[in-house]
């Protein structure tokens, strides 16, 4: 059923197209361009057979590996010796994620091809960046995570630097001390785990911290605020976001599919794995806040959305809206409100990369994203004025796409534990109608304002495009598609928690 | 059959799928396509209509959803209701997809407009046959979408495009206020079917401020969907949307739709005596005041669209006073004659190339076939005897007096009178007395749009006899068959409630034909003596600018607040922190300055902390 080895193929894969890459003249744009779109198709194959083995039963140790790495300290010293291992494991949770991954870098890697300067670099970039992202999800320790984390961060300080819009310097400057600080904090908080407990593999940890006698309570509640702290930054949560907004605006729309994508998603990702897998009952007394804060970002970033003057910021602010419903699933501290949490990472990285797709698309044709500047698009361009009309009905939560499914669990959930808070929340779902409909519309609908002679979507476009709206759809029928795959995990979480 | 009746929205969903992918290729063959999914699904509902007859209620389901312990279930569910509901849904769809062959007749875009129909009906039929309440939001939702997606059908014109946002948003503070029942129901009984809330509900698991609560949250819903006070000012602006479209979507099926909700979810609401009360109150209120704006419009959709308005909130009245087949009757007849007369607007604009009533006049002999035709319509909507809307509309009077609401009876007689009155206003400007405008080139309407309006008159003649005091209450006594909660297959009345109802609508033509058509009295006869009220009639009771000054107002402030906050203190922060580092950076140049004593004393001072620290821990913090 398995093959050895198959998590750290998934993860490496990546790098036999940095390699060719490599050999190839950087003047080939075409060349490397083919090269860089293939490149992820391996990781793409074995991720799905991965996630179809999984479904059809494969137990999930089998694809656990181990290798001794590196020790240190000095056994005659001290009675423990401090080993880190090179090991990778999944879980139905990270299995979705790596699958997430490795679809959606295939599909930036396509929307590449807008990219219009020194492609060799880009490419390179691109794939390093898919392994720290894979490395991030199929980690079995911290310090490995941690690695991989990093692993992510350099590479997209230079693709932003690089390849973005006009103050892309200044996005990839803030970008990097805002994710330097967040990753400094993680790293205290893993080699304190490390020093005081002398492990860092992730089940390991699990089941020591849920001794109470390990750590006191105070330290665990610190540790624990470090941790949001730490992923806030990614995910954001407000008020840590502005980082974020600068890099949705500045960075090539590729790059920002995956960075809405994938990349914010490691934050939710580490809180639901490490904040709620080490602490659940420090978590738990901290639910009510996580919740208000998820709907403070919900209602905050719906609010800044509805006056933005240029699309890619009205998405931006609408990320940091959508990431409050994580906040609010989590906040829910029970299962429909974590599986909604979960889902939401899925939904929002898929409608998040289905609009960025959408933004490079026009702005390659008119070259600007401001709502004044444009209008009428549906008349020149119909198939991406669809698209558009799609990709907001599903952000906003149209029942029929993944986002509703997320949208409504997370709120079924905090409605059993928190409905005051819950129903103040919902005005969020009015807004984000409101902000969505007043932005694509008017650049779709009304008279067209650009003279410029543009044709529609080319068949090479409309693949990444087709591809998503497919799988938001297909989640946001069937949601046990995906949701029966996450019964185990989500269990364990609300294990965690007591119930 | 009733086992084949999950198939019946899947006809226009292939229509739509088809024609949304093949329609430019497919071009003018898009109608036929149309046309022949959706009669199919007309086909189907008719046999499953006659198979509910004879066999019992029919309810298949699935998984769809699996969230810890609970498990949603997806599937249909044919009932007495949705049986009804299901051939009126697919018999006006077909009818208007026949008549929007000739209507769009040209029109560039017409597979694009046929696969919009298709998805509309899809989501209604879903919306029908759902059997839960959370399947039940999803399509009440897709049918937003639908009549969003067709009010913006002429993207290019800001009015649409102001008018299909608007129609979304208003709906959707509506549907957020269902959503909230929803699931405050959900927790309470643990599931989303409609048969085991009621069964909660009946058992008495629920406190009655909790079925209170959820019973206005949902009415909340219905009051989004069917445009009543204070939800109702999207659905005249709706009316930018094609005809064929407004007669579909924005009459008889979709903003019907809050009140079939109503209707299924009856039993909840017949739990709760407030919640009743609420349903009535706003029914007999948006009643009376859509009627009286309909009094002074100029455009002749807008009149019909708040003759839609008036006339869901008799069918709330209806149910708000117990009278669960009164309401669902007069939804039934409704749909008939107001996609009629939305048809025959249709027909006439068509014609004429302009939607202004002042503009038109002495049609009548113009339009031989759309002026008779448009005749029925109105007689029916304005309750004359023996056609379709008399018996409907005599059967929510006699539920308001019967349930003991005298003063909502008495605002209900009044909307009555104004009804026949507006609709005789509307009918006598456009088809009598001399032209006004250019009628020189007018054509009555080809047979493919004249012969849907002939199958709608023909009900709306004719469609009343299924539930009348003298042959009989079959409807009633089918609807009401096996389920006390939803009451009485008829409710005997005083008989003099008849004869009220009949003289104010007699009244109301009388009036109308003196003004309008004999001209006796000036037509600013009453607007000259009351102007203030007539400019408040006239601006719509100045919603719209309400809603202008309060919420668009406060969303806007709210904004601005959130951004000088983000401006101040979030780039505040991160201003703060780049400082910090720069800072820092600063000082560790600084101190790589050259200076041989500087790195002396660092290295001086980094090795005594850190031999300070050996001593301290024995090297392990």
């Amino acid at each position: 059923m398995t093959f050895p080895y198959l998590l750290t193929l998934i993860v490496f894969s990546p790098l036999l197209g940095i390699l060719v890459l490599a050999f190839t003249p950087k003047t080939k744009e075409s060349a490397i361009k083919l090269i860089g779109v293939l490149a992820t198709i391996p990781a793409l194959i074995l991720t799905l057979y991965l996630y179809i083995a999984f479904q059809l039963g494969a137990k999930l140790s089998d694809f656990a590996e181990k290798v001794s790495w590196m020790q240190f300290a000095n056994p005659e010293v001290f009675n423990s010796v401090y080993s880190v291992n090179y090991e990778l494991r999944a879980d139905g949770f990270s299995i979705l994620m790596l699958v997430l991954t490795a679809l959606l870098s295939t599909l930036a890697a396509i929307a590449s091809i807008h990219i219009k300067k020194e492609w060799k670099g880009y490419f390179i970039l691109f794939l390093l960046l898919q392994i720290g992202m894979f490395g991030v999800f199929a980690a079995g320790n911290l310090i490995l995570f941690f690695i991989f984390f990093e692993i992510t961060l350099i590479p997209t300080f230079f693709l932003i630097g690089k390849w973005g819009y006009a103050e892309k310097e200044k996005a990839a400057l803030s970008f990097l001390i805002y994710n330097g600080i967040g990753s400094a904090i993680l790293l205290i908080v893993i080699m304190f785990l490390f020093a005081k407990i002398g492990t860092t593999n992730i089940e390991a940890l699990m089941s020591i911290l849920s001794n109470k006698a390990i750590l006191s309570e105070s330290t665990k509640m610190t540790l624990l605020i470090a941790l949001i702290i730490a992923f806030g930054v990614k995910l954001p949560i407000f008020p840590l976001h502005s980082w974020m907004v600068r890099v949705h605006v500045e960075a090539p729309p590729s790059i920002v599919m995956l960075h809405a994508g994938i990349l914010l998603k490691i934050g939710a990702y580490g809180l639901i794995k490490f904040g709620i897998g080490f602490f659940p009952e420090q978590f738990q007394s901290l639910a009510t806040w996580i919740a208000i804060l998820g709907v403070i970002n919900l209602l905050y970033g719906a609010f800044l959305a509805l006056i933005q003057t240029d699309f890619k910021k009205v998405l931006a602010y609408s990320s940091i809206s959508h990431m409050g419903i994580v906040l609010i699933g989590l906040g829910a501290i029970n299962s429909a409100g974590v599986q909604g949490a979960i889902f939401q990472v899925v939904s929002h990285g898929l409608l998040a990369a289905l609009l960025f797709w959408l933004v490079s698309i026009f702005y390659q044709r008119y070259e600007t994203t401001k709502l004044a500047e444009l209008g009428g698009m549906a008349r020149a361009m119909p198939v991406t004025a669809g698209f558009l009309l799609v990709g907001a009905l599903g952000s906003l939560g149209l029942p029929g796409m993944s986002g509703f499914i997320a949208e409504f669990m997370s709120f079924l959930g905090l409605f059993k534990s928190m409905p005051i808070l819950a129903a103040v929340g919902c005005l969020g779902i009015i807004l984000t109608a409101v902000y969505l409909l007043r932005a694509v519309l008017s650049i779709t609908f009304g008279e067209g304002k650009t003279t410029n002679k543009v044709k529609d979507m080319e068949t090479i476009e409309k693949i990444p495009a087709v591809i998503l709206v497919c799988l938001i759809v297909a989640i946001g029928v069937y949601p046990d598609l995906i949701a029966s795959g996450l019964t185990n995990t989500i269990e364990t979480i609300v294990i965690g928690l007591g119930g | 059959m009733m086992e084949f009746a999950w198939i019946i929205p899947l006809f226009p969903l292939l229509s739509f799928l088809l024609l949304i992918v093949y329609g430019k290729k497919w071009g003018s063959a898009a109608p036929y396509i149309g046309m022949l999914l959706t009669f199919a699904s007309f086909i189907v509902s008719l046999l499953v209509l006659v198979a509910r007859f004879e066999n019992p209620t029919y309810k298949a389901e699935a998984t769809w959803l699996t969230i810890g312990d609970a498990t949603l279930t997806a599937g249909f569910e044919v009932n007495q209701l949705n049986a009804l509901m299901l051939v009126i849904v697919s018999l006006v769809s077909f009818l208007v997809h026949m008549y929007s062959k000739g209507y769009m007749q040209g029109d560039e875009r017409i597979s694009v407009f046929y696969s919009y129909l298709g998805l509309f009906t899809f989501a209604m039929l879903g919306l029908v046959l759902s059997p839960n309440l959370l399947q039940t939001y999803i399509f009440w939702e897709l049918v937003g979408v639908g009549s969003f997606l067709l009010i913006g059908f002429y993207f290019y014109k800001e009015e649409a495009k102001a008018a299909a946002k608007k129609a979304f948003i208003m709906t959707r503070i509506g549907d957020v206020a269902l959503f909230i029942g929803m699931i405050l129901l959900f927790w309470q009984v643990g599931s989303f079917e409609y048969d085991e809330i009621f069964a909660s509900v009946s058992a008495g698991t629920i406190s009655s401020e909790m079925i209170t609560l959820t019973a206005i949250l949902i009415f909340i819903g219905a009051v989004g969907k069917s445009g009543q006070f204070p939800l109702h000012s999207w659905l005249p602006d709706a009316m930018e949307g094609p005809t064929p479209v407004s007669a579909l979507i924005h009459a008889a099926t979709m903003v019907a739709a809050g009140v079939y909700l109503v209707a299924t979810m009856f039993p909840v609401f017949a739990a709760s005596e407030a919640a009743l009360m609420t349903v009535a109150i706003v029914g007999a209120f948006t009643a009376i005041f859509a009627a009286s704006i309909g009094l002074v419009q100029k455009d002749i959709k807008r009149v019909l669209a708040y003759s839609t308005v008036s006339q869901l909130g008799f069918m709330m009245l209806a149910l708000g006073s117990a009278g669960y087949v009164a309401g669902v009757f007069h939804l039934t007849t409704h749909a008939f004659f107001k996609a009629l007369l939305f048809l025959a607007a249709g027909s006439v604009i068509h014609a004429v190339h302009t939607q202004d009533i002042e503009k038109m006049g002495g049609l009548w002999k113009k339009l031989r076939l759309t002026g008779p035709l448009f005749l029925i319509g109105t007689l029916a909507i304005s309750g004359v005897p023996l056609l379709s809307g008399f018996f409907s509309k005599d059967e929510i009077l006699v539920a308001t007096w019967v349930h003991g609401h005298t003063i909502l009876f008495l605002l209900a007689i009044i909307a009555a009178f104004m009804t026949a009155f507006y609709m005789f206003r509307l009918f006598f400007l456009v088809f009598g007395g001399e032209a006004r405008g250019d009628t020189n080139h007018v054509k009555e309407s080809p047979n493919v749009m004249t012969v849907p309006m002939w199958v709608l008159a023909f009900l709306a003649i004719f469609a009343g006899y299924i539930n009348t005091p003298w042959f009989g209450s079959f409807l009633g006594d089918w609807l009401t068959d096996g389920n006390a909660a939803l009451g009485h297959g008829h409710i005997e009345g005083p008989i003099w409630i008849m004869g009220l109802a009949t003289a104010v609508s007699l009244l109301g033509i009388a009036l109308a034909w003196l003004i309008y058509s004999r001209k006796s009295l000036s037509r600013d006869w009453l607007s000259s003596r009351a102007p203030y009220a007539y400019q408040l009639v006239n601006k719509k009771y100045y919603i719209d600018e309400f809603y202008h000054f309060t919420v668009v107002k406060a969303a806007s402030i709210l904004s601005r607040v959130a951004r000088l906050f983000e401006v101040i203190i979030v780039e505040g922060l991160i201003k703060l922190i780049t400082a910090f580092i720069t800072g820092l950076s600063k000082l560790g140049s600084r101190m790589q300055d050259g200076q041989v004593q500087t790195y002396g004393t660092v290295a001086f001072l980094g090795l005594a902390v850190l031999v300070i620290v050996l001593a301290l821990t024995g090297g392990y913090l």
